[in-house]
């Protein structure tokens, strides 16, 4: 069971069931619990290899017990996600922490992530359950429904779910290379339906400055 | 619609509750495009629904635009302008971000915090440096770190609180020098030994109006300014040798008194 005191500490009470949660982000708990390192995300021996390939590394954690954890990372705004059957797509760095029950994943996710400077592949979480994602400033959550589709700054992306297409879209003209771009040079494109995780803020990204 | 999203989870906001030219929370704005424009700081928008285009200052088609509201040659590379329809998310590195509302008014802020502003009112730079001036009559958007404080002068604030001012006279920097009179005062406030405050110097305001101030001392990254036209009497530019205020940021040489060394006429 997930919860949030306040925004940046997530709270999760374990009755003899596991999380997973990023290595390291266990603040304090109460009651019995056992960490125990997993390597490779916990995906077995092909998702170790796939994340070190794909550079979409992350090294969790599994926490077993009785009692409440309490986890938190550099005091970033934590974002509570509900999955209910359908796929959560979040940068590895982003994901907080995840119900033992949810399966994680590798996806490749084409040029879009070129453009944001982290990599060509993501992470998915899939199943029943709940994730917690970090952000930089509390995320606001944007619907994509088909009517809606959405345009995001790579920069200010941390995560998405249900189901969305993305495409890249490109501001790249001649002005770019004179200097006098329109600052938004790429942007992401999602239409579908689902849900869009922004941060108020933006990793630098080489699309930043063109 | 869709069925994404739980009751009692995040609020989920989509083009419809998306609020209008109003912040979304503490740290995002959300202005709303119905064929007008906006400029906008370079690289300030997260995310938009509808059709936008966002142009930098210089392209042709925006001419008349940049020529009643642009007035800043030296932030043309920093600035673009969105057009088109739809709502758009503004954020600024997770800062406060809010808006206020001009009437006929001016106001003064520093240059890297301003985010956004609609072209009913004219961007100039003041003659401040660092800062720019906004007149007119219109909304503009921007960032501070902390929740932004606003005083009526006659007052004095620390340099690294000020977020800007409006309707009132330039500030005018404030000493306290009392208690450094002598040796013993010059050599203390050179070198910090025997206590200084670090409150010596402030920004002095005076007349009517209101200065606005961000709740910490932690300045946002300065956004680069330019440089100001290269002309005696323009402060800031170095026009005119033998000022004793255009060497405050100078690298003091060794053997150089610098401020002690004035104060004994050496």
């Amino acid at each position: 069971m997930f919860r949030l005191q306040g925004s940046k500490v997530l709270a999760v009470d374990v009755t003899g069931d596991a999380v997973k949660a990023k290595n390291g982000s266990m603040v304090a708990y109460d009651g019995q619990m056992a960490f125990k390192k997993l390597s490779g995300g916990g995906e077995g021996i092909r998702g170790m290899v796939t994340r070190r390939l794909t550079g979409e590394q992350m090294t969790v954690m599994e926490v077993k017990g009785h009692g409440t954890c309490w986890f938190a990372d550099r005091a970033s705004e934590i974002n509570l996600v509900a999955l209910q059957g359908d796929k959560l797509y979040v940068e590895s760095s982003n994901l907080l922490a995840t119900d033992a029950g949810l399966r994680t994943g590798t996806t490749f996710t084409g040029l879009r992530g070129a453009s944001q400077g982290n990599g060509l592949f993501t992470t998915t979480v899939e199943g029943h359950g709940q994730a917690a994602i970090m952000s930089d400033g509390p995320a606001v959550v944007l619907r994509v429904s088909a009517q809606y589709p959405l345009t995001v700054d790579p920069g200010a992306y941390i995560a998405h779910q249900g189901n969305v297409r993305q495409s890249l879209q490109s501001g790249v003209t001649f002005r770019t290379f004179l200097g006098e771009g329109g600052g938004e040079a790429f942007q992401m494109r999602f239409e579908g339906d689902g849900l869009v995780y922004v941060q108020p803020s933006e990793r630098n990204t080489i699309a930043g400055d063109v | 619609m869709s069925g994404y999203g739980a009751p009692g989870g995040p609020v989920i906001h989509d083009p419809m509750s998306l609020p209008v030219d109003d912040n979304v929370n503490n740290y995002t704005f959300c202005v709303e495009l119905k064929g007008s424009e906006w400029f906008l700081q370079k690289g300030k928008m997260i995310a938009y629904y509808g059709s936008m285009e966002f142009n930098g200052i210089g392209h042709g088609r925006l001419d008349r635009l940049v020529r009643t509201s642009f007035h800043s040659p030296l932030h043309a590379s920093d600035w673009v302008v969105a057009q088109g329809s739809g709502k758009m998310l503004l954020a600024d590195r997770a800062f406060d971000v809010n808006s206020y509302d001009l009437d006929e008014g001016n106001l003064t802020i520093r240059s890297g915090n301003l985010l956004a502003f609609q072209p009913s009112l004219a961007l100039k730079q003041s003659i401040v440096p660092g800062f720019l001036t906004l007149i007119g009559t219109g909304k503009f958007v921007a960032a501070s770190n902390g929740p932004v404080v606003f005083m009526e002068p006659p007052i004095r604030v620390d340099p690294q609180a000020l977020v800007g001012w409006a309707d009132c006279p330039s500030p005018c920097h404030h000493y306290d020098h009392g208690y450094m009179t002598g040796v013993m005062g010059g050599l203390r406030a050179m070198t910090g030994l025997g206590g200084a405050s670090g409150e010596e110097h402030q920004f002095e305001f005076v007349g009517a109006g209101t200065v606005l101030l961000q709740s910490t001392e932690i300045l946002m990254a300065e956004q680069a300014t330019g440089a100001v036209p290269q002309q005696a009497g323009v402060p800031g530019a170095g026009g005119v040798p033998g000022q004793h205020g255009q060497q405050a940021g100078a690298p003091r040489l060794p053997g150089q008194l610098g401020d002690l060394q004035r104060r004994f006429g050496l």
